[in-house]
């Protein structure tokens, strides 16, 4: 079968298979086997345990347990409200300021991880039941930790922009530097949006609660120092990270730890919470693996029959003008991100993008950084992307897909903008990391 | 065409490494006149590079050239066969020990037993040790965290160095926060690739092993299939294909360290004479030690002695 | 009597499936553990371990894998649910059935696969490529239980949507809140 008429088959099963509701994960691997199965024959079985394998034996993958687990603990015993808390003592006068203070906890948590569905579930293990509590806007809360999130792979250390510098032979450290910029505009996007839009609709956050303002000075006393201490285990774990005394990935073991020895010195250590804890995160993971292994077996399969030959052909005979060709790069790498994960993108569209852009005169590590900015949204695009399955994952019950799909619209147009000033303006992206590295 | 089959090997597209097996697969196609159809898969693309190997067993990949490390758990003989730490370097002795000595015709059974073909064995630069600080004598590796996998760690844990289990892509962040003191790459023009040089700047000048020497494999079913004049254009193929990768990787390795002096990369000083005994010793405990493996093993070690 | 039997038979199946999925998270602090000694053997002591890097992959997986069943069972497992809501329960039950034939059919191919790589693992004794190097053959193992464990949370959910077209009435009526959960 020509690969064209099998990707239209894949999606139309998709199309329907999500319709009917079906577990997403479950859903990607039925499909894959049964297509597999009438176009190729037994044969296609054997995707299976390889698939398995390098998923389930993934150390980088190790970070969305730890990190959802710490943030678990965290939330479970009061310390990560306890931060959020302190927040509004200082700042709770400003409408939607514990949004931005999200925001702000979800930078840090991006500059401890490296892949989105960590950024993701850990930022909404601690940040989104904050925010519900208070009465905020159901859709304004998912899109901040969405997009909060995200800034998982655009704030160093970030895993795809490894494997981008890799597979093109560029520098990781000029990369990381080039994705300062656009990470800071981000994030100043972000901060506006959230307080003109609360402004303009009050209602969507409403300013402290009478909690705040009843406390008693030895109450706020407390409130800030389990505040402070809860922000000093996230520094502790990033200053892990820099010292080198951890991976990254490892890092969420000692925040972990270091969730554990604060709910004791708390003194709200239970062993009811701690248990509650380890279950929610198992059944989180579990979760989150089942859709990376039936979209692994999927993609797989997808590339076996020749998808990325698709893409190659597709990319050839051009004809366009420079920027054209760079934003036609940009559309296909969003389509693509309707199917297959981060990871997989960058393996498939660096390389068979990075020459033709160099030819074209452009910068390589400038379209990292686009490419970057791209997978992020495409993995927050309806209807199918990887982040908006993991935050259904971590969102209360009640919270359905549709909510979801309405909540990051909004946001995922700040990032549109954000990519596109970082295409019009490469510029801005490439004046630091020339300025620190040379050009 | 008659024979349709898909060909993985362990590079990206558009890699000096990655193009060589495409020419490789193009060259397979050309020979037999279109009759066999080679579709090439490269790194990430169907199977993980740790999985080639098991792809190529169970027939979803029909061709593969995989990296014998990786799959250590699954044919220990691999390890014997890339290379253990302490082989030599000379092209000549390689290929007497190989196609002369009997190398081949253990190994063709080690695949066969699980289901492979065993072609043209090919060579590959040697591997090199990367640390962040210069290594004056072998006394400085004493204490170093270095990752280094299966054979190698056992090679640097001899000379008191630690080897620590790392994933690829935390390899560079290691480097650079200090999680780890050092690295192997599987060859000079990986370290490059990996720009790890921005973090850790000193090569060790003596490679762990004196060349590496991987083999392509097919599926045994799919082999079968094809008639004798077939098989033979295959076979041809890859000797065509171990005579590129010969001369090229030398030239490509020879551009990588260019790449990386560029790039600020030092080599250590030039090891002494007990250093360099102290360094073939730490390899040579290692030679019974992988025979224990399995028989294959043993029979290559055996061999090995003889010479 | 026939209602007794699926009764029986469903009830069992989600007690089974209910105390594996608790009882596996047990491997989530000792994940947490393992790599925490692996820093601090590292880090402090210098002696960075040979199995940590190893049985934190294979915690993980198991913790992953074999959860599965229960995250069925608690209906856990994401879906885009924009039409899914919008129909009458009646029709939820059918589409359940369709979506879980589909399930099953993933499940039923893992569960051979994975049965040819545990002998297939067990003939060779495969092992992990690491210097450690555990045998791999109980993770194949693994992986049928898991697959094996949700095909029957699968035919147990059928069972009841199956029996609610019939009768317009839940086979087992919703549960209490389980005891543990509520402590939260
Ligand atoms: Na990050
Ligand atoms: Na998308």
């Amino acid at each position: 079968m020509e690969i064209e008429a099998l990707t239209g088959i894949l999606l139309l099963c998709i199309l329907v298979s999500f319709a009917l509701g079906a577990p997403v994960g479950f859903a990607l691997g039925g499909i894959a086997m049964a297509v597999g199965y009438a176009s190729w024959g037994d044969g296609i079985f054997n995707i299976l345990p390889n698939t398995f394998e390098s998923v389930l034996f993934s150390f980088i993958l190790l970070s969305i347990p730890l990190y959802i687990y710490m943030g678990q603990l965290l939330t479970r015993s009061g310390i990560g409200d306890a931060m959020f808390n302190a927040s509004q003592l200082v700042i709770g006068k400003l409408r939607g300021s514990l949004a931005i203070s999200v925001i702000g906890v979800c930078s840090m948590i991006g500059a401890m991880v490296g892949i989105i569905g960590a950024g993701i579930m850990t930022s909404g293990s601690i940040a989104l039941k904050p925010m519900l509590d208070r009465g905020y806007d159901k859709k304004l809360a998912l899109g901040v930790i969405m997009a909060g999130g995200g800034l998982g792979i655009l704030i160093p250390p970030s895993v795809p922009m490894i494997m981008f510098a890799a597979s093109t032979q560029n520098s990781v450290g000029k990369m990381f530097v080039a994705a300062l910029f656009p990470a800071v505009l981000a994030i100043i996007f972000l901060v506006s949006y959230i307080i003109i839009s609360c402004k303009l609709n009050p209602e969507r956050a409403p300013l402290g609660t009478g909690q705040e303002a009843t406390m008693t000075p030895k109450e706020k006393a407390r409130t800030l120092r389990d505040g402070f201490m809860s922000v000093l285990l996230i520094f502790a774990v990033l200053g892990s990270i820099i010292s080198g005394i951890a991976t990254p990935t490892e890092s969420g073991a000692i925040g972990v730890v270091g969730a554990v020895i604060l709910a004791f010195f708390f003194k709200r250590f239970r062993l009811g919470m701690f248990k509650m804890a380890g279950m929610e995160t198992a059944m989180l993971v579990s979760v989150a693996m089942w859709i990376i292994l039936g979209a692994t077996l999927f993609s797989n399969f997808h590339l076996l029959m020749g998808v990325q030959d698709m893409i190659a052909s597709f990319t050839e005979d051009l004809g366009l003008p420079p920027l054209g060709v760079i934003i036609l790069m940009q559309l296909v790498m969003l389509g693509l991100g309707f199917i297959i994960d981060e990871f997989i993108i960058v393996l498939m569209c660096a390389p068979l993008f990075t020459p033709i852009v160099v030819d074209l005169g452009f910068d390589p590590i400038w379209f990292g950084i686009l490419m970057i900015l791209n997978i992020e949204i495409a993995v927050q695009t309806p209807p199918y992307g990887f982040a908006l399955f993991y935050l259904k994952g971590i969102a209360p019950p009640g919270v359905t897909m549709l909510d979801i799909y309405k909540s990051v619209t909004p946001f995922i147009l700040l990032k549109l903008m954000v990519l596109i000033i970082c295409m019009l303006f490469p510029d801005l992206v490439m004046w630091l990391p020339n300025k620190v590295m040379g050009p | 065409a008659e024979h349709n089959w898909r060909f993985a090997n362990l590079y990206t597209r558009g890699t000096a490494f990655g193009d060589v097996y495409g020419s490789m697969a193009e060259n397979i196609e050309k020979m037999s006149g279109g009759r066999i159809k080679v579709k090439m898969m490269y790194a990430g693309e169907g199977v993980s590079t740790t999985g080639i190997l098991g792809a190529v067993k169970s027939g979803l990949i029909t061709m593969g050239a995989h990296f014998q490390p990786m799959n250590a758990g699954e044919l220990p003989a691999g390890i014997v066969e890339v290379g253990l730490p302490g082989g030599t370097a000379d092209v000549g002795e390689l290929s007497v020990l190989f196609h002369e000595k009997g190398f081949n015709d253990v190994l063709s059974r080690a695949y066969g037993e699980q289901g492979l073909v065993y072609l043209n064995p090919y060579i590959q630069p040697p591997v090199y040790l990367l640390t962040k600080k210069p290594i004056n004598s072998v006394e400085d590796f004493k204490g170093l965290k270095l990752r280094a996998p299966g054979a190698y760690g056992k090679f640097v844990r001899n000379l008191g160095a630690s080897p620590v289990s790392m994933t690829w892509s935390e390899i560079y962040t290691g480097l650079a926060t200090g999680v780890i003191d050092g690295s192997i790459g599987s060859n000079l023009i990986d370290h490059r690739d990996g720009n790890h040089v921005e973090v850790a700047k000193y090569m060790y000048r003596l490679p762990l092993a004196g060349a590496q020497v991987l083999p392509v494999i097919v599926n045994q079913k799919a082999w079968n299939k094809l008639p004798d004049d077939l098989k033979e254009i295959v076979k041809a193929a890859t000797a065509v294909h171990a005579r590129d990768q010969m001369t090229k990787s030398r030239l490509w390795e020879s551009q990588a360290v260019a790449d990386m002096q560029a790039k600020g990369m030092e080599w250590s000083p030039e090891p002494s004479k007990s250093d360099k005994e102290a360094w073939a010793k730490a390899g040579e405990t290692l030679w019974d030690e992988y025979s224990k493996t399995d028989k294959f093993s043993a029979e290559l070690v055996e061999i090995l002695k003889k010479q | 009597m026939v209602k007794k039997i699926f009764v029986f038979y469903c009830s069992g199946i989600d007690r089974l499936v209910s105390f594996i999925g608790k009882s596996i998270s047990i491997l989530m602090p000792c994940l947490a553990l393992v790599i925490a000694y692996e820093v601090c053997s590292r880090y402090v002591f210098n002696q960075p371990t040979i199995w940590a890097y190893d049985t934190s992959l294979f915690f993980s997986s198991y913790l992953a894998a074999l959860g599965g069943a229960y995250a069925y069972q608690k209906n856990a497992h994401i879906n885009v649910d924009i039409l899914y809501l919008a129909v009458s329960s009646k029709t939820k039950r059918v589409f359940n059935i369709l979506t879980g034939i589909l399930a099953a059919f993933f499940m039923f191919i893992l569960i051979i696969v994975a049965y040819e790589k545990f002998g297939e693992a067990v003939k060779f004794d495969y092992r992990k490529m690491s210097n450690w190097a555990p045998p791999t053959h109980h993770f194949w193992m693994m992986l049928i239980v898991s697959g094996a464990l949700i095909m029957l949370q699968i035919s147990c959910n059928m069972i009841k949507d199956i029996y609610y077209l019939f009768t317009a009435q839940d086979l087992i009526p919703e549960p209490e809140i389980d005891a543990d959960q509520e402590e939260a």
